[in-house]
């Protein structure tokens, strides 16, 4: 791997760059903040893996494959036995079922959206009905993910009307961008030009207010897609005219990807050949980013996802962890395949329980060992706020996956055991157990809404809910 | 003879019907209580009349007196009423009254949707001892003058019929009992009616025109009905039953539409289809359904408790080995039996409940990056095709196009590329020149450049713009004004917002109304046909139609189509859709293992993304041959490069025509490289055979049952595909669905993945293009010999014809379908094939339905 995780301040030295200078990043970190704000803000992010650890292997706790997780054993509740059977969608891909319902506990409504809205979105709208404050990302969905031939396979927040709730962004250049990028308008230097085409903006806020407001003649979805687009045209707004000037010695931007996006990412379902190294290298930066985007409070929901639902790669590269190593990845030639049964998602297909599984242990740890090296990110010292617990400690961060089992043979089978870990929401949940709630994952979800204090439940209107309170603190 | 008449008109007669075409709201004042009198309504709800004084009323069967001073009118503006006939540009307004008095004038209002005594869409009054009618267009005033009256002592206190009609061309008459009675020419249109106003009965809405007299009968039609429906009507009496036009289902339809057959699909039909029949039972289709299982009948009409069905599913003993029905479903299956039974489709067809969930949400569309580019093009004239393309993020495919409009999300990216692109797009215009084609002017006084706003606005913004819109815009001009700017600074900054504004970014139309199917207006449907038709905004001849009301009627409509078909731009939509239905873009990064493909040549797969759209282009465009016939035409376009991995002789360096008539293994699009490579490196006859049910038969089949192990099953010697698949099939646990769908690819057995032709695969093993194919629905295969009887079997099917029709219309209106759609795409379907099955006659039959015409509406 070429790079290993860093100081937070050090990172930025090497990232920061097209938008926003060093001087201004150091100050806009929560730590730094003051403790002015005592009350620390409602958040609420989703990462999701893909592919899922299978039932069996989530009983052997920290032992197994789930050992990367134990270092913030004590920050997180780890879940077992959560079934989201309702989620299989008769006749369409496992993988698309079992990922749509990853944080909205219902089956997919279409190709490209969820059954009905993620957690995540369900608490923005509860706890910011009017929109975030200015300037923040209103959602941050970024990933590193190859396959994608449906988009819920790698999307992971999806809006109240089961839409994806913001544009995925693949490339740690373009989610940095997103997060801290100010606009560069061509001739902004000049002030008359510049008071001008402010005018513009005025206008064209006018004109999507009208759709949005109580003459608007659109019905609610399209009012609501109308009004994500004038927050977004707001959000440009304080980019291209509020933010402060950056420095000119702001550092560089953060490296191109060297990875394969897009289209080319995911060439005809074949899968794609990849190192371990690349791959954690840029899933690492990604991760990086997306929690200092947390941490300078820019961002406050979305979604993060490593490896989408049924990703196909063919990985290669020794796999060490804490200095030992534990697997050489080779997939194709372990399967002695090429193309799609030559990728690491068929160790999944294979799965036997009465067999060692070595090579799915080796593919679930490292994903462990990826969402934790996020997790971790959110936990250290630039990352304490005012009420002196750390912003892993203080937000709402669910961790999900497909499936609790690979094989396409049982639907039953593969939505039950779906693994799922949380932290504990500033005090709202459990954290430092590993727990069997068997409970449908509607009704765990539906817990974690209630008492983060949204009225919203997923799920049919008629249906009972049955409370998970065990799960709470 | 006049008495003798009447006396005959009040009593039903059964040999007249009274003719429904065109009926948009009836009131036949069956109900004798409450404070509304309802009615009937064509579109959305029923516009219920609210009385003001009930006790000046006497209300019977039939019937309704006015006796004193009253006002009886909708709770809301007739929205609908008003929609339709400013589309139509025609009426027909009819009564079955009988006034109390001679002596009553003003005209005093028998019917009314007015605003006041002189603001009018139209009045029916009593002035005396004649009728009188006032009908508002472009040309009268907007008391609707001059109007057109009945003789002197035409008007008795006798029970009459009386009609007004108005044709498109301006000829309005008023027929008395059946016969003529009066005509004038009234110039002009419609499309000036106000939107606000009510519909009324015995006064003017503001209560100081009362009339006074008996109620029978009240219709409005949007078409001039001819002199012999008008004496039928007549002839049927004031009393006659009438129901409205279309083919709404009845209430017992509806529940067996929406709710019934979709539960009996998501249920039942695993076992029970026709070519399942398990029990000996097929409840896919209303004879064998009623016809019962071997053991005898399983639905007794009327009578859920004794039929087995509801025994059955109410112990949770069916389905078999799925999870019960809910006690909602359950609940629901009672009542539809309980209640008749009633059955209404001939075939219950599981794919049209697929997107059901998605029923009822209306989503405002963006422009795709496509449709901005030519909509950039098409309106200020510059080609922004690379910089919209670098910059804007692309759109996503979802449930199979890229244009589903619930996809077409906004981020910031969008917003920002939008304000970039205009700037690049204004920086690039003649700006002077441009505003010279709206106003000469070149002041930024108010009135200057209010008009101008609101002429450009119009082309711009594909339809007119309204005062706020022009207010909003005229504040750029201020500012730049007011900072020593000039004209032509005005002008570019208005147009750089026009460019972001929601009028262009959106196809805004009106999404609220009653919750019904709502009539869209004539800018509405001009932006949905240039979609539709060019993936573009209107031009200039198409919003002109739309300005004139020339799209009111279907003639006008089907004149544009014809005229817009004929533009280069139809066939780059078309190609559009194709490309999205076959998802062509999979060309780009298709890179097959170069162990197993070491000859591959990278240039292939963009010939053979070409090779479809050129054959496209060649059997839909040149040749003109119906849809279905991309299935087996016997022609098709390739580079040498391609011929030569085809295995037919180059004929030339680029891009040429094969005729392979000649060549029975090719032929059509399933022997293309760019479907055929859809199976992966392996040709996996899973995925191929799936592709065939999903995109060309509309099939729909479950996940595999528990305990199966789905990893595929290599190939070797003595081991082809067909023999796995074969293996498959015969599996007691797969083979139920397998054999709908894997032997759909059998006749593709001799094409590699890559689309090369073998004849034996790389085992040596012997390659059979023979099989079967179940078409669904149905109850027996059909064999196929080879794969050119297989491509013959799929261009003769019915499914497949009406498959394209579902393809192309969820591709024209930008969502999928859903299961109300599916009698409007059954008519679509048989209008077009009627009209020869072409991709013109399947265009034209989707924007004259009304899936286009109309728009569904939400509740305020």
């Amino acid at each position: 791997m070429k790079r290993t995780p860093l100081n937070r301040r050090t990172l930025l030295k090497g990232l920061g760059g097209v938008a926003i200078g060093l001087p201004l990043l150091e100050e806009m970190l929560i730590s730094n903040a003051g403790a002015a704000a005592k009350t620390v803000p409602v958040r609420a992010f989703n990462v999701f893996f893909g592919l899922g650890i299978p039932a069996p292997l989530q009983t052997e706790g920290f032992e197994g494959v789930l050992e990367p997780l134990q270092p913030l054993a004590d920050k997180l509740l780890i879940m077992r036995n959560v079934d989201q059977v309702r989620c299989d969608e008769s006749g369409i891909n496992a993988h698309f079922d079992g990922a749509s319902g990853s944080f909205t506990a219902e089956p997919p409504d279409g190709e490209a959206k969820a059954g009905g809205p993620s957690i995540d979105q369900v608490i923005k709208k509860a706890h910011y009905p009017r929109g975030l404050p200015d300037g923040m990302v209103p959602t941050l969905i970024g990933g590193t993910f190859f396959r994608r031939s449906r988009v819920s396979r790698y999307v992971h927040s999806y809006n109240m009307y089961g839409t994806v709730a913001a544009t995925i962004q693949e490339k740690p250049r373009d989610l940095f961008d997103r997060v801290f990028g100010t606009l560069t308008l061509p001739d902004s230097a000049n002030g008359r030009t510049q008071r001008l085409r402010r005018s513009v903006l005025d206008s064209v806020v006018d004109q999507y207010r009208y759709y949005t407001g109580k003459n608007s003649p659109l019905g609610a979805a399209s009012r609501a897609r109308v009004a994500d687009h004038l927050s977004r045209i707001r959000e440009l707004e304080q980019r291209a005219y509020e933010m402060k000037e950056r420095p000119a010695d702001s550092p560089e931007l953060p490296p191109r990807s060297k990875l394969l996006h897009g289209g080319p990412a995911d060439p005809g379902g074949q899968g794609i050949d990849i190192t371990l190294d690349d791959l954690s290298t840029e899933w690492r930066l990604m991760a990086d980013l997306y929690a200092l985007a947390i941490q300078t409070d820019r961002v406050r929901f979305g979604a993060l996802t490593f490896l989408a639902a049924g990703e196909r790669i063919r990985l290669t590269g020794d796999y060490v962890y804490q200095g030992k190593k534990i697997f050489t990845f080779d997939d194709a030639a372990q399967h002695n395949a090429t193309g799609d049964k030559g990728c690491s998602h068929e160790w999944w297909h294979k799965f036997d329980e009465k067999r060692e599984n070595t090579q799915l242990r080796a593919h679930a740890h490292m994903k462990m060992r990826e969402v934790s090296y996020f997790l971790q990110a959110l936990d250290g010292a630039d990352s304490v706020e005012a009420n002196g617990k750390t912003l892993l400690e203080n937000s709402l961060i669910t961790i999900s996956t497909e499936s609790g089992d690979g094989r396409h043979s049982d639907a039953k089978r593969e939505l039950s055991g779906v693994f799922h870990a949380i932290t504990g929401a500033n005090g709202r949940f459990k954290t430092g157990q590993i727990m069997d709630v068997n409970a449908e994952g509607l009704d765990v979800y539906n817990t974690m809404l209630q008492a983060m204090g949204a009225s919203h439940r997923l799920g049919p209107a008629d249906r009972q809910m049955t409370p998970t309170d065990k799960i709470r603190a | 003879m006049l008495v003798l008449l009447v006396s005959f008109a009040v009593r039903p007669s059964h040999a007249a019907t009274r003719t429904t075409a065109g009926l948009q709201a009836l009131y036949d004042f069956n109900s004798t209580s409450g404070p509304i009198v309802t009615g009937l309504s064509r579109w959305g709800a029923a516009l219920g009349l609210e009385i003001s004084d009930p006790k000046a009323v006497k209300r019977s069967e039939g019937s309704l007196s006015v006796r004193g001073k009253t006002l009886i009118r909708t709770q809301k503006p007739a929205v609908t009423i008003i929609e339709s006939i400013r589309r139509s540009g025609e009426i027909t307004i009819e009564a079955w009254i009988q006034p109390a008095k001679i002596d009553q004038s003003g005209p005093a209002r028998i019917i009314t949707l007015s605003k006041n005594s002189s603001e009018r869409n139209f009045t029916l009054g009593q002035d005396g001892d004649r009728f009188e009618v006032r009908f508002r267009t472009t040309k009268t005033s907007d008391n609707g003058i001059p109007s057109l009256s009945s003789g002197p002592k035409s008007l008795t206190t006798e029970l009459t019929h009386v009609v007004y009609t108005r044709s498109r061309s301006g000829q309005a008459r008023l027929y008395l009992n059946g016969e003529a009675a009066a005509e004038q020419t009234i110039k002009g249109d419609t499309s000036n009616w106000n939107r606000s106003h009510r519909l009324a009965l015995a006064n003017e809405l503001s209560k100081d025109r009362p009339w006074q007299g008996t109620y029978h009968l009240v219709a409005i039609y949007n078409r001039d009905l001819t002199p012999d429906e008008i004496k039928r009507n007549f002839e049927a009496g004031a009393g006659a039953e009438t129901t409205l036009a279309g083919d709404q289902p009845t209430a017992g339809e509806h529940l067996f539409e929406t709710q019934v057959a979709p539960l009996l699909a998501k249920h039942c039909l695993e076992c029970h289809d026709s070519s399942t029949r398990k029990g000996g039972l097929d409840l896919s289709r209303r004879d064998t359904a009623l016809a019962g299982s071997k053991h005898g009948e399983v639905i007794l009409p009327g009578n859920a408790a004794e039929s087995p069905l509801w025994e059955s599913v109410d112990a949770n003993d069916m389905p078999d080995d799925r999870p019960p029905l809910s006690a909602r479903e359950k609940k629901m299956l009672q009542q539809w039996i309980d209640e008749g039974a009633t059955w209404s489709l001939e075939t219950i067809d599981p794919a049209i409940y697929t997107h059901d969930r998605q029923a009822g949400t209306n989503w405002v569309r963006r422009l795709t990056v496509e449709e901005y580019i030519a909509t950039v093009e098409s309106t200020v004239g510059v080609d922004i095709d690379q910089e919209a393309r670098e910059i804007l993020p692309p759109d996503l495919r979802a449930d199979g196009f890229s244009n589903t409009a619930y996809n077409l999300i906004v981020d910031l990216k969008h917003v920002e590329a939008y304000a970039r692109l205009a700037e690049i797009i204004v920086s690039r215009m003649d700006v002077i020149d441009f505003a010279a084609e709206y106003s000469q002017s070149r002041k930024l006084t108010d009135e200057s450049m209010r008009g101008l706003i609101s002429k450009m606005g119009n082309w711009v913004l594909r339809g007119p713009v309204e005062d706020r819109e022009v207010d909003s815009y005229r504040g750029i001009s201020t500012t730049v004004a007011s900072a020593g700017g000039n004209f032509k600074d005005a002008v570019g900054f208005i147009l750089e917002a026009m460019l972001q504004s929601p009028r262009f970014l959106y196809r805004m139309e009106n999404q609220r109304g009653d919750g019904g199917r709502w009539p869209v207006d004539e800018y509405e449907l001009a932006s949905r046909m240039s979609y539709i038709v060019w993936g573009a905004p209107p031009d200039r001849e198409l919003l002109k139609a739309a300005e004139e009301g020339r799209l009111f009627d279907s003639a006008g409509v089907e004149t544009q189509v014809e005229r817009m078909l004929e533009d280069p731009r139809a066939i780059e939509r078309s190609t559009q859709f194709l490309h999205d239905w076959l998802d062509l873009d999979r060309m780009d990064h298709l890179r097959p293992s170069p162990e197993r493909f070491p000859n591959w040549d990278t240039n292939l797969a963009p010939d053979m993304r070409e090779e479809t759209i050129a054959f496209f282009k060649e059997v839909v465009w040149n040749q003109k041959r119906p849809l279905s016939e991309l299935l087996n035409a016997q022609v098709t376009y390739a580079t040498a490069r391609l011929a030569a991995h085809y295995g037919l002789e180059p004929a030339g360096k680029g891009l040429s025509r094969y005729d392979l008539s000649s060549v029975p293994s090719r032929g059509g699009l399933l022997t293309q490289g760019s479907v055929l490579t859809v199976g992966g490196d392996d040709a996996s006859t899973v995925t191929r055979g799936l592709f065939v049910f999903h995109d060309l038969l509309r099939g729909v089949v479950k996940d595999p049952p528990p305990g199966i192990d789905t990893t595929p099953v290599p190939t070797r010697p003595g081991l082809s595909q067909r023999a796995i698949a074969t293996e498959r099939i015969a599996n007691r646990s797969c083979g139920a669905c397998h054999s709908k769908f894997e032997p759909l690819s059998f006749g593709l057995a001799r094409f590699d993945g890559l689309g090369a032709y073998h004849a034996v695969d790389e085992h040596g093993n012997d390659l059979r293009d023979d099989g079967e194919i179940l078409f669904p629905g149905a109850a027996k295969p059909v064999s196929y010999g080879s794969s050119g009887e297989l491509m013959d079997l799929l261009a003769g099917s019915e499914r497949v014809s009406k498959t394209l029709t579902w393809k192309v219309t969820q591709f024209a209106l930008g969502r999928p379908l859903v299961s109300a759609d599916a009698r409007i795409v059954d008519s679509i379907h048989e209008k077009a094939r009627k009209e020869g099955g072409t991709y013109a006659n399947l265009i034209s039959a989707i924007v004259l339905s009304d899936l286009v015409q109309t728009t569904r509406t939400e509740t305020h």
